[in-house]
């Protein structure tokens, strides 16, 4: 994390451009500048970033997990069923993180255990999970939620929400975690070099089926927010919000070929994406154009990391030509 | 060439039938109704469209490729078929316009692959979302973006997906033509095996003269075609243009391509495996309805028996290969 690095990295690029941006639609229209309508987005940014997160794990070991969504979605069921059995909220809450990890930990036994490719494992478990969660409610929307779950997405701090509050912490302390202890190195390790990283001891493994675990848990979490924010658990929980949060940490840098990228990745790709959302709503364009702008943005955010890492490439092989040339010509003239 | 197609036969192939044969008469035992020859040929109209897309997504497949936005070209091709119609387009013109939009969008996709290094799934991650923004951006600007869509479509246009030539529907012989046309382009023709090179070893194959760009814009091309087609029969099978037909067609057309033999990480596939695969699964899903099987648990019956049949495929192989390493040793020994 050198700082002559610190410009090039793409979470800056991205979060200058979103900062570029908030201010654009704030001199045009300064009432989107509002601390309310901005903590607004915060807000509904909180799930993608989590998920986000979870998904940068799996992302780093090379992997892919599309079972996110319906991961949330089973954790937010069994949020709902738990606490309209009586269960007292930190249970319930517990029970659901429990849920979450279970579903992460099932990937990761498919993926280690049985070597069953990350993408065919997840899609499968996809529609496991999906259908598990309409078994257990059979089918209908969970509406009524105790009034206590839902007193927690007012808990505020200076004003800004606890969840946020929360979210942040996670992302630093994940962020810490993973430039600071070898372990989790670990993930960066198998992603870029999975022989490479069993040859030097690395229990590869483990490391996968940790990657898998922590997935599914901060989906567990992004389940409880959710279970929050909304009030009930609508059948569709969660749907295509493992799609998003792969949009959402590409844009933010984390490279899909894995070993590369950070929790910062997922809170700026998180934060960009909900912020378009917005500011569509706020320029008034209909919410029908919301995913083609989004699919727009990610093309185009990765094409252009494409063509800056070819413009690199080149001058970097440029520049070694002429030292070959040079060294050559020293040589040509020493033997003259 | 001709006995490698037969052995191919022998092992993967040979198993889908008997899966095929066994499920059918399976579901045939528990509810006898379902053996009737004609329920059984009119039934495979309700799953012909994930045939449709499974079937050309297995060429790009085997480039080592995937193709996650042939969901929303479905509901795409549909909407833009209808909002032709709609200014009156005569409805066949529409059909083919809008086919060539699916063939469009999927070279838009294969040019994003072949041109730069971005990966596959996040290219077509980005125009999924683009699609389907789009889909639901051209039906919303029409008033047709509610459940409805643009109904009233004439019964000339309805009579290909629920006409029929004697007992054969009009879909199943749609898909039969279909993947007899890309059998042959996959299995005799250069191209195929063009195909095949560029999942093995991409740069192999460009220094041995393929021109792989072409090659993959043509693969992905298909892809499009497949889903568009796929789209066009939605729209015909329900008689009303809707930007979101086929949304959930992703899980199942993977789970199609992959049941059938293709590896996900390219270099190896058939059309006829893909095609079988895709019967298997959609006689499945209506055998377990037909036995009072819900929705719900057959989607986690499919996600099962995704992830079990890959593993035991993976499995088995292990098994195999520690078998001939354990033979060759031990002739070693033998001979030493």
């Amino acid at each position: 994390m050198k700082i002559q690095h610190f410009w090039r990295r793409q979470e800056t690029v991205v979060l200058l451009i979103l900062f570029a941006l908030v201010a654009v639609i704030g001199v045009v229209n300064p009432s989107f500048l509002k601390t309310s309508s901005l903590l607004g987005i915060v807000n509904s940014s909180l799930i993608l970033i989590l998920v986000g997160i979870g998904e940068m794990f799996v992302v780093l070991t090379k992997g892919i997990d599309v079972s996110l969504g319906a991961i949330v979605g089973l954790s937010a069921v069994a949020l709902g069923t738990a606490l309209n059995l009586g269960v007292s909220l930190p249970v319930a809450i517990i029970i659901t993180l429990i849920t979450g990890g279970v579903a992460g930990m099932f990937n990761g036994l498919g993926v280690t255990v049985f070597r069953v490719p990350p993408i065919i494992m997840t899609l499968g478990t996809l529609g496991v999970y999906r259908g598990l969660m309409l078994i257990i409610t059979g089918g209908s929307w969970i509406e009524t939620i105790p009034q206590n779950i839902k007193s927690m997405a007012g808990w505020s701090v200076l004003g800004v929400s606890a969840f946020a509050w929360f979210t942040l912490v996670m992302t630093i302390v994940t962020a810490y975690l993973l430039a600071r202890v070898k372990q989790s190195r670990y993930l960066y390790a198998v992603g870029d070099n999975e022989e490479g990283a069993y040859l030097v001891g690395i229990p590869v493994k483990f490391t996968l089926f940790t990657a898998y675990t922590l997935a599914g848990f901060f989906s567990g979490i992004a389940a409880v927010i959710f279970v929050a924010q909304i009030g009930f658990v609508p059948m569709q929980t969660g749907s295509g919000l493992e799609l998003k949060a792969i949009a959402a940490v590409v844009l933010g840098g984390v490279n899909l070929v894995g070993g590369v990228g950070t929790p910062v990745s997922a809170l700026v790709g998180g934060l960009f994406l909900t912020t378009i959302d917005s500011i569509l709503v706020f320029l008034k364009v209909p919410a029908f154009w919301n995913n083609a702008i989004a699919g727009g943005i990610l093309l185009l955010v990765v094409f252009i990391d494409f063509r800056i890492r070819q413009a690199i490439n080149a001058r970097q092989r440029h520049a070694r030509m002429m030292i070959n040339r040079t060294s050559r010509m020293k040589s040509v003239a020493k033997e003259g | 060439m001709q006995r490698k197609i037969l052995n191919h036969l022998k092992s993967w192939e040979a198993t889908l039938i008997i899966l095929l044969v066994v499920e059918i008469f399976f579901f045939g035992l528990i509810e006898p109704s379902f053996l009737n020859i004609n329920n059984l040929l009119f039934s495979t109209s309700d799953f012909a469209y994930i045939i449709l897309a499974a079937l050309p997504m297995t060429l790009v497949i085997i480039t080592a490729g995937i193709d996650i936005s042939v969901a929303s070209t479905m509901g795409l091709t549909s909407i833009v078929l209808g909002a032709l119609w709609q200014s009156d387009v005569n409805i066949f013109v529409a059909m083919i316009i809008a086919l060539i939009v699916g063939v469009i969008g999927g070279a838009f996709n294969g040019l994003l692959v072949a041109k730069t290094d971005i990966q596959p799934l996040v290219i077509t991650l980005g125009t999924l979302f683009l699609y389907s923004g789009l889909a639901t951006g051209v039906a919303g600007s029409l008033g047709a973006a509610g459940y409805e869509g643009i109904s009233g479509l004439p019964m000339s246009f309805a009579e290909i997906a629920n006409g029929s030539i004697g007992s054969v529907p009009y879909p199943l012989l749609i898909v039969v033509g279909f993947a007899i046309i890309l059998a042959i382009l996959l299995h005799y023709t250069g191209f195929g095996r063009s195909l095949f090179l560029i999942g093995v070893n991409p740069d192999a194959a460009k220094y041995s003269g393929i021109s792989v760009d072409k090659v993959l814009i043509a693969a992905y091309a298909l892809s499009g075609l497949g889903a568009a087609i796929a789209g066009a029969l939605l729209t015909s099978y329900f008689t009303s243009a809707r930007s979101d037909l086929g949304n959930d067609a992703l899980l199942p057309t993977i789970t199609a391509v992959v049941l059938g033999g293709a590896n996900i990480l390219g270099g190896s596939g058939t059309i006829f495996g893909t095609l079988l695969a895709g019967f298997v699964l959609g006689f499945l899903k209506q055998g377990l309805l037909a036995i009072g099987v819900t929705n719900n648990v057959s989607q986690v019956v499919i996600g099962a028996v995704l992830i079990i049949v890959v593993a035991l495929k993976i499995g088995i192989s292990r098994f195999n290969q520690h078998r001939l390493n354990r033979r060759a040793l031990d002739n070693r020994i033998a001979i030493e």
